[in-house]
């Protein structure tokens, strides 16, 4: 369904704002988890191998040279789940590739949010972060960068 | 400006800016505890170049490691890294030592250079050594690994990243000098290093292709060098005693590996290489490893093969030489104690108890080549003849942290 198609749809019909969250919901798919950054953050859109470049230490900055600061959730199955759908390594391979990196010196691992509750709050004071959560727990306060799966 | 400097001042700039930006600096670190023993009482268990070999059975001196890192942010694209080790020395203490100091600047996003102390990366895991949790064994392979005992890395690197279709490649090329204690109060230096690795990661598959060149300075101050280096010299032979000891060699590394990891099977294989014109033998060595995970715990098996491929002083040397009683066999123990040429099988497991502590044990069974110490020291000075064609069990137990 094209936008324009949506937009007239909106003009003509007086959807409430629940409803149109509704509408919303069901045109696009429902992801396990999304990378976010803060509504008014300029990040753009990424695709699955920028955002995997950056989880995995190998980029630091976007494709224009913006530097990013990267979020992590504390470990647990969301975690988990995040590095798995996006970089297809399990947890254990995962922290020693990060034991690695770092130890090498050759980066730094995402910073650590206390839970995800505090990740909305992160983001938001800092246009240039990217984190991730659950796709039923983002806010009006964040924009979805990526959806995974 | 001298390389030596550059530790000193990336640690003022870190104390200095601690204190007002906390935010910029993160703390981190690792540690081993591991024991070692063999079945063999003459026989003591040692890596060259990083631990001295111990009277303790079992010894907690091969790898036991302790690793604080503190990482500076300066800025958008510039960083500074410390990284403070304590592990028995060849000294035989455990006093901590800086094993990366370096200022890192990103050119551009693909591009990083770096300047201080580094890890010296010869082979594959090589700038890895320390961090016993980032690998499956308990230390990588003594065969391949032994190759290099430097591990400092004084100078500048590249690190420049880029990613082609689907497979992220690393070039890698690095520029330095190099210390090094050897056991017993020998000195060793690599001056004017110069080398490059490239490392292709394909989905599950990588792969790594090194090669390094540089002079080498060694002055053995061991019972074999102090012994016959006066004998040789009174029949005329200094030749002789200039290969085995002084400040005018070269020495090249080279080594091709790869790892397949695709979070069930992991099989990790690597062939290397050292070539020395003198004080050092020639010597290459391979290991090939292969484990399947369950779960947390990851079972493995390695094999591994190390080959003397010319000893430090040619037999052609040793039978121009007046028949001295004993000399032949002194200069064969020379030879013989410079050789890790051995073969050895493992069977271990590794087992991620918690999120950031692996536990690993190993059993392994080697057996030096005739001419040859393998990874072991002679405990007193009867074992010293007899190291050669011995076949020894090696059981090492470990537990490893990051935090």
């Amino acid at each position: 369904m094209s936008h324009s198609r949506i937009r007239c749809r909106l003009r003509r019909t007086t959807l409430s704002l629940a409803g149109a969250l509704a509408f919303a919901a069901t045109t696009a798919h429902a992801a396990e988890i999304v990378l976010v950054t803060s509504a008014a953050s300029g990040i753009p859109a990424l695709t699955e191998e920028e955002a995997s470049q950056l989880y995995l230490g190998r980029r630091t900055t976007l494709s224009d040279g913006t530097a990013v600061t990267l979020y992590d959730l504390p470990g647990g199955p969301t975690r988990d789940r995040f590095y798995e759908l996006l970089t297809g390594k399990n947890s254990n391979q995962i922290r020693a590739y990060w034991s690695r990196q770092v130890f090498t010196g050759r980066a730094l691992p995402p910073r650590e949010a206390k839970s995800a509750d505090d990740l909305p709050t992160l983001l938001s004071n800092d246009g240039a972060a990217i984190g991730y959560l659950p796709d039923g727990q983002i806010n009006p306060r964040l924009r979805v960068l990526l959806r995974l799966p | 400006m001298k390389w030596a400097t550059i530790p000193a001042l990336v640690l003022w700039a870190l104390s200095a800016s601690a204190s007002d930006d906390l935010q910029a600096l993160t703390l981190s670190g690792f540690a081993t505890l591991g024991v070692v023993a063999t079945d063999k009482a003459d026989m003591r268990f040692t890596r060259v170049g990083i631990d001295r070999p111990g009277t303790e059975r079992p010894d907690t001196g091969p790898d036991s490691v302790l690793g604080v890192q503190g990482n500076l942010r300066l800025g958008e694209s510039s960083s500074a890294v410390v990284q403070v080790v304590s592990r028995e020395n060849t000294k035989g203490n455990y006093a901590p030592r800086p094993t990366l100091a370096f200022l890192s600047h990103q050119v551009t996003p693909e591009l990083s250079a770096r300047a201080g102390r580094l890890r010296i990366p010869f082979f594959m895991q090589s700038d890895s050594l320390n961090i016993n949790y980032a690998h499956p064994w308990v230390r990588p392979p003594e065969e391949v690994y032994g190759l290099s005992p430097f591990a400092d890395l004084d100078g500048i690197d590249l690190l420049y990243r880029v990613r082609a279709g689907e497979t992220d490649i690393e070039l890698h090329p690095f520029f330095g000098t190099s210390r090094l204690s050897l056991y017993p109060d020998t000195k060793a230096r690599l001056k004017r290093v110069a080398g490059a690795n490239l490392t292709l990661s394909h989905g599950d598959l990588s792969v790594h292709l090194g090669h390094a060149e540089a002079r080498l300075e060694i002055n053995w101050q061991d019972p074999f060098y102090t012994a016959l280096a006066p004998v040789l010299r009174d029949l005329g032979r200094d030749d002789i005693v200039a290969r085995m000891a002084g400040n005018d060699g070269t020495t090249r590394f080279s080594s091709a590996g790869f790892q397949w990891d695709d979070g069930r099977w992991l099989v990790i294989g690597e062939y290397a290489r050292r070539q020395a014109d003198r004080y050092a033998n020639s010597a290459h060595g391979w290991q090939l490893t292969a484990g399947h995970r369950f779960g947390t715990v990851m079972p493995y098996m390695v094999v591994a093969r190390h080959i003397q491929d010319a000893a430090v002083v040619d037999m052609e040397d040793v039978r121009s030489l007046p028949p001295l009683p004993g000399l032949a066999e002194l200069i064969s123990g020379f030879n013989a104690s410079r050789n890790l040429a051995q073969h050895s099988v493992t069977a271990g497991v590794r087992w991620d108890v918690h999120s950031n502590a692996a536990v690993k044990a190993e059993f392994t069974r080697a057996r030096t080549d005739a001419n040859a110490w393998g990874t072991f020291d002679p405990s007193n000075e009867t074992a010293a003849s007899h190291m050669g064609g011995r076949s020894i069990n090696i059981l090492s137990l470990s537990v490893d942290v990051t935090f």
